[in-house]
């Protein structure tokens, strides 16, 4: 355990990363210490490596070089359940089975905690019920996770990720299918259980998101990371520049005052008192 | 009764607690459907020991399973179709068993051994001992090494073992094909004549079988079911997708390779002891499911549904007008096609085919 890492003994953590599947390494080399407490954002252009580096922050896949370290300890030396009580991932296109009800999904959730003759723990009712209600579920919870809209289906997963009830959650690209206002539902849902306390990381596409919400921005490109640190100094019109290929204004968000980013009009029209530059 | 209420209260509900260490959910419906095919699957032992000319009056029925029949009745009881229907209660189990398993981690509805080539295996097997070496071999030998040889060159054609189930199905169906070419080509071959003994074979039959094949089958269920059991939580947890299970803790990849071969080597007993009996390890789970509406494998419940299924279609074959000597797997493939055109008019119905 290293001196400098804080009480808990350091989160998590990657050292010297690279995960591939079979040809080039998709993350190399990469080191990044997860805010024990913070509301991590990784963003980052298509194919960048982003969801790849979450996946192995999970144990979803196996780096090829380099190591994950959950308190200190290497990832791969965790026996399945006990990694899975610590950290909890949410991934792209999670698989509902036939016919399951949104608290059966959810109480799937509790499979880390239970062992072969002990397939309940007396803390399952309150865990799944919890994650219902913080998903505003409760109601829905014998409804059939396929006949929910597409909003309440992502829910329904998130709460079954609650119901680990593990110190870090790992969400790769929660927001994807979501129409604009269960976007925010869902990053508020993050904010606050930030704000309780919990590790939260997650893998956004909108960069204006990500500004407003995180409390630690992690900035990838190429399987690296390039920059990270708080929003406000990370985000710059340089940096979008350089690693999405985009020009555009950097204005802070009215509301929050975090930095906005605002693309340069190519084709649209321009608004007559626009600021051109 | 809060919910926070029930939590404090030390024997919660619908769980089944042993001490400290043990603590098993229970389903109702699941518990009652069980109870319901466990008492259909006794009537319809009953009615196969006791009908027909040969059958043993119910009366004297429990004295003659007990061991105190003479003449005719034990002759029945003993031989004729005691066996027979031991046979078919282990097979069905097995057969149900085996499906559950395989369609629940290659996710595929349809999925069982028999689509990966596992009953042409066997077929090819049996067709090169029965008509290429008459007598030297047992022709259920013979079909054991066929079915096992099939599974292997499966194992080995994927190039990722059973860990792919896209690729297990593909390369299953190949092997399926060339299986049963082959077995075409040895009774062309050979001797057409001689292939009539094959058919029934083929089609798999359960008619004379002995205490040997119900040993032979007992000794199957008796290793597989256990193991099957304890990997069921984990089976469950696999259809939540690879990446979701391996999170989670659930070792999915692990869990299919396995699954996989229990499923063979079930399907594998039930080929030795009574030839490749087709559907009933595609139809039992899907029932199994139907019945308790909910969701996971039903491996205990498909079980009792795949001994349900065959001891009827015996019972059907045994006591049909038609022709008392038509193997009892050309009924369950006509079941088999009944369902699946129930399926697929449902399926068509609701739009999501």
């Amino acid at each position: 355990m290293s001196a400098t890492g804080p009480v808990n003994g350091g989160g998590l953590r990657a050292r010297g990363l690279s995960v591939g599947y079979g040809g080039e390494p998709v993350v190399r080399d990469l080191d990044l210490d997860v805010p024990p407490g913070g509301l991590t954002m990784i963003i980052g252009p298509n194919g960048c490596g982003k969801s790849t580096l979450v996946k192995a922050l999970a144990r979803a896949v196996r780096p090829v070089a380099g190591e994950v370290l959950l308190h200190g300890r290497d990832l791969a030396s965790y026996r399945g359940k006990e990694a899975a009580r610590h950290v909890a991932l949410l991934p792209q296109s999670p698989i509902a089975p036939e016919g399951i009800s949104v608290r059966g999904l959810v109480r799937r959730g509790r499979y880390p905690h239970h062992s072969l003759l002990r397939q309940w723990s007396p803390d399952d009712d309150a865990a799944v019920g919890e994650a219902l209600e913080r998903t505003g579920l409760t109601g829905l919870a014998e409804a059939t996770v396929t006949e929910l809209s597409g909003g309440q289906r992502q829910r329904a997963w998130i709460a079954m990720v609650l119901a680990q009830r593990t110190e870090l959650l790992l969400l790769d690209e929660p927001t994807t299918f979501l129409d604009i206002a269960h976007q925010y539902e869902l990053l508020e849902l993050c904010a606050e259980l930030h704000r309780e306390g919990r590790t939260v990381v997650a893998v956004l596409h909108d960069l204006n998101q990500a500004a407003r919400f995180a409390s630690h921005l992690v900035v990838m490109d190429a399987g690296r990371i390039v920059a990270q640190g708080a929003p406000g100094e990370v985000l710059t019109a340089e940096l979008v520049a350089d690693v999405f290929g985009l020009a555009c204004d950097i204005v802070p968000d009215p509301r929050a005052g975090t930095p906005m980013v605002v693309p340069h009009a190519r084709h649209a029209a321009v608004v007559p008192g626009g600021a051109a530059r | 009764m809060t919910p926070l209420e029930r939590t404090a209260a030390s024997g919660p509900r619908g769980v089944v607690t042993l001490g400290s260490r043990v603590a098993l959910p229970v389903h109702g419906r699941q518990l009652l459907v069980g109870a319901v095919v466990v008492l259909l699957t006794a009537v319809a032992s009953v009615a196969t020991l006791s009908l027909g000319e040969l059958g043993i009056a119910l009366a004297d029925l429990p004295s003659a399973v007990t061991g105190g029949a003479d003449g005719a009745d034990a002759f029945v009881v003993e031989r004729l179709r005691g066996p027979r229907l031991v046979v078919a209660l282990g097979t069905g189990a097995a057969l149900g068993l085996s499906g559950a398993l395989f369609q629940s981690v290659t996710r595929n509805p349809l999925g069982s051994p028999d689509v990966i080539g596992l009953a042409s295996g066997a077929g090819a097997g049996a067709a090169v001992v029965a008509l290429m070496m008459p007598g030297e071999v047992p022709v259920s030998l013979g079909a054991l090494v066929g079915a096992v040889a099939a599974m292997v060159l499966v194992y080995v054609s994927t190039g990722s073992g059973f860990r792919n189930p896209g690729r297990l199905v593909v390369a299953g169906i190949g092997v399926a094909a060339m299986a049963t070419a082959f077995t075409q080509y040895v009774v062309y071959a050979v001797e057409r004549d001689k292939a009539t003994a094959l058919t029934a074979y083929v089609n798999g039959s359960l008619a004379a079988r002995s205490w040997d094949d119900a040993a032979t089958i007992g000794v199957v269920l008796l290793v597989v079911v256990p193991l099957a059991l304890l990997l069921g939580r984990r089976v469950e947890i696999g259809e939540m997708g690879d990446e979701l299970a391996g999170v989670l803790g659930a070792e999915p990849q692990r869990t299919r390779v396995s699954a996989v071969v229990l499923s063979i080597v079930l399907s594998a007993g039930a080929v030795a002891v009574a030839g490749p009996i087709a559907f009933i390890s595609l139809t039992a789970p899907q029932i199994a499911r139907r019945l308790t509406r909910g969701t996971g494998a039903h491996l205990a419940l498909a079980t009792l549904t795949g001994a349900l299924l065959l001891v009827l279609a015996d019972l059907v074959a045994q006591q049909s007008p038609i022709d008392d000597g038509l193997p009892v797997g050309i009924y369950t493939m006509a079941i088999g096609g009944v369902y699946l055109g129930w399926l697929l008019t449902r399926e068509w119905r609701r739009g999501s085919l």
